[in-house]
């Protein structure tokens, strides 16, 4: 049960990741794709620049009308007006210049620079100033004061804008856009699976043995197909728990009709030998199986002593208790018990009625039998609690030794969260159970090797059952002496 | 004592009777209701023991019969005797005014306690006398004492008024024990505040009156006190 949950949550959580995965991954791509596209148009744009730029070198060079009155002079030099209108147009972010062949300034500004270049075809470079990228178009050409250098900057190229834009402008809203798909994928799955995620929350909280059908109608449409398979399997599994318990209960049922009839025969035997091994001086401690009649019939008649007949009843009530035993699992089930309500049981008063039940056989064995009960009550089915309690008792007379005591206890002690719970004991001075067949003395038919006594191994499994039966737990532990058994009955608060 | 035996099944009444007889008890066995309706009308019994399941009218229905007041015996104690334990069965049971039940298939020896309860409860009902072994309590006349096998006389043991009251209980309720806190109220007609310690003080009194003469008064550990015949 406690594995369910962790499995659902990792079977959503898987579903969930790899949704991220199929979904985010286009996504990303798409968003790349997007920033390509971008890129392309930017670099487009770019390219009409540099063309403008390349158009308008040869008009900065054809400002430069002539060379200086003397040699150190700056040229004479009027700005053509395409030039001009350029600089106009974009103030602070133009710049121009115009140098000699030595890279000596003699025009314009002097960051806009870049190296002479060897020939006179144009050259592009960015160069930073003040924060701002810009494009500048160098060429080396013919001036009308000889070879010069001219060279123009725009600082508003929209390569350069791009570049520095490309985070905010471009993947800033695709890495949104991409965690908001991711977002919304995680809550739609968990939105998508919730139908699924109730269901199994409700098939959880059932009882292991709650196999009664899972309202088809209050189930989402979406899981009601699996609502239906799993109301159809739990139906069939019922059917055939079912068939088997009542073949047991049948079973149990039926032998012990005629287990009642050997057993009263062989116990009236029990006490005809006995009686007669008392008051008759009968040398062969017998009885006889049939009256000896007088005409010569007794021929058929066997003898059978006291301590065989005896035998004989123990293993009769052997049987019997078995069979007995056998009816009280199948009925400790808690799919038969759903049916039944649960009563107020008086723990103390079952106690002191078990008390008085068992007092002949532990007196007849030497064995102290004793209570010690505070007034407690639990709801419960009394008639199985009785059960219980009677398996436990009838297991500590049944495997102490003469002279050894037990004791019945029961009353409130104060559980884990400091709420009083209900239990019931059984403590014996008896040989015990070691602790590594604790667990497996609980299982059916099993009994703890080289043990004595007419057990049929099925005391404790019922009282394990029918404690599962009312929700408590069932301890097994050494007595108070140290030696011994206790077993425990704690009821849940 | 006559026992009547209403039971279809052969083993489980032979061997019922076998056993009864031995111990005693005049068994007539009748194997169907409608047969222990009849044989009531003209005899009476001392106690009957009464199969659930039988053919035709079924033992619970034939306990209800023969509680009518026109029957001779309607007041004998009944035991019922049933191979179904489910609780429901129970209860309606002794609803019908069963006194007891037992639950098939059962050890003899239970069956005969519970038979000597019942029968000892009817005759604490009927008569005066309460008697364990050589012990005697009349009610009637207040009397207690021990009465030796063939004897005639009674040899009185003197009781004071709460030593009486716990006999009493005791004898009633003899074999089965009785707990501490049933004597405590059974005495609180004598005094308002009594404690726990004061039942054992009358206890051990008796104990001293009694164990001479061989009955004696166990104590069950945390629960009370049984009479029990002490070995010779």
């Amino acid at each position: 049960m406690a594995l369910q949950r962790p499995r659902l949550r990792a079977m959503t959580s898987d579903l969930r990741n790899r949704l991220l995965l199929l979904l985010v991954l286009p996504l990303c791509v798409l968003a790349l794709l997007g920033v390509w596209m971008d890129y392309r148009s930017a670099d487009e744009a770019a390219a009409r620049h540099d063309q403008r730029l390349l158009r308008l070198l040869p008009a900065l060079a054809d400002s430069v009308l002539a060379p200086g009155a003397d040699e150190g002079d700056l040229p004479v030099w009027l700005l053509a007006p395409p030039v001009e209108d350029f600089l106009r147009h974009n103030p602070g972010f133009t710049g121009f210049s115009v140098r000699d062949v030595s890279g000596r300034l003699l025009l314009g500004d002097d960051w806009v620079h870049g190296a002479v270049p060897a020939t006179q075809e144009p050259e592009f470079h960015s160069v930073e100033v003040g924060g701002v990228t810009y494009r500048v178009a160098v060429q080396r050409g013919r001036t009308g004061a000889g070879e010069m250098v001219v060279a123009l900057a725009d600082g508003s190229d929209p390569r350069q804008q791009w570049a520095q834009h490309l985070l905010l402008r471009v993947l800033l809203p695709n890495l949104v856009l991409v965690a908001a798909a991711a977002l919304a994928i995680h809550w739609a799955v968990g939105r998508a699976f919730k139908p699924l995620v109730d269901l199994a929350a409700a098939v959880e909280r059932r009882s292991p043995r709650d196999l009664s059908a899972i309202d088809e109608a209050a189930s989402p449409a979406e899981v009601r197909p699996l609502v239906h398979s799993l109301n159809r399997l739990f139906s069939l599994v019922n059917a055939q728990a079912e068939s088997q318990r009542r073949f047991v209960a049948d079973a149990a049922h039926q032998l012990r009709t005629p287990l009642a009839g050997l057993q009263a025969q062989v116990e009236a035997w029990a006490l005809l030998a006995r009686s007669g091994v008392k008051t008759v001086e009968n040398s062969q401690n017998s009885i006889q199986k049939q009256p000896q009649r007088q005409d010569g019939k007794a021929a058929a008649a066997i003898t059978l002593g006291a301590s065989e007949i005896e035998k004989l009843r123990d293993a009769t009530r052997r049987t019997s208790q078995l069979a007995h035993q056998l009816l009280a699992l199948s009925r400790a089930d808690a799919r038969s018990l759903d049916a039944q309500a649960m009563q107020r049981v008086d723990i103390k008063d079952l106690c002191e009625n078990l008390l008085e039940m068992y007092l002949d056989a532990a007196t007849g064995k030497g064995i102290d039998l004793g209570l010690d009960a505070q007034p407690v009550h639990v709801s419960g089915h009394g008639w199985l609690l009785r059960e219980l309690l009677s398996n436990l008792v009838d297991n500590a007379i049944k495997y102490t030794p003469a002279g050894g005591s037990v004791t019945i206890r029961c009353g409130a002690r104060p559980g884990p969260q400091g709420v009083a719970s209900a239990f019931l004991q059984v403590e014996d001075d008896g040989p015990g159970v070691p602790p590594v067949e604790r667990a497996r003395v609980l299982q059916r038919f099993y009994r703890v090797p080289g043990t004595e006594g007419e057990g049929t191994g099925l005391g404790l499994p019922i009282a394990d059952e029918i404690a599962r039966a009312h929700g408590a737990t069932l301890l097994l532990d050494t007595g108070a002496s140290g030696r011994g058994l206790r077993v425990t009955l704690v009821f849940s608060a | 004592m006559r026992l009547l035996l209403v039971e279809d099944d052969i083993m489980v009444a032979s061997g019922i009777k076998l056993g009864l007889t031995d111990a005693g008890y005049a068994v007539d066995w009748v194997g169907s209701g409608e047969r222990a309706e009849e044989v009531l009308q003209h005899e009476t019994f001392d106690v009957a023991v009464v199969d659930i399941g039988l053919p035709g009218m079924d033992g619970l229905e034939l306990t209800r019969r023969l509680r009518r007041p026109e029957v001779a015996s309607h007041d004998m104690p009944v035991l019922i005797l049933t191979a179904r334990d489910a609780l429901h069965d129970r209860v309606q049971g002794l609803d019908l005014g069963a006194d007891d039940y037992m639950v098939k298939p059962f050890e003899l020896p239970e069956l005969l306690a519970r038979l000597r309860a019942l029968l000892r409860r009817s005759q604490a009902a009927t008569t005066a006398v309460l008697t364990f072994g050589p012990l005697e309590l009349d009610t009637a006349n207040r009397r207690v004492g021990i009465r030796r096998e063939g004897d005639a006389t009674l040899l009185p043991i003197e009781l004071g008024p709460r030593e009486w009251t716990v006999l009493e209980y005791l004898l009633i309720h003899a074999p089965k024990p009785a707990s501490k806190d049933k004597l405590l109220q059974a005495l609180t007609g004598w005094d308002k505040e009594i404690t726990p310690n004061a039942v054992e003080v009358y206890v051990s009194r008796l104990r001293g009156k009694l164990e001479p003469h061989g009955v004696g008064l166990r104590s069950i550990r945390g629960f009370g006190y049984r009479l029990e015949l002490q070995q010779a």
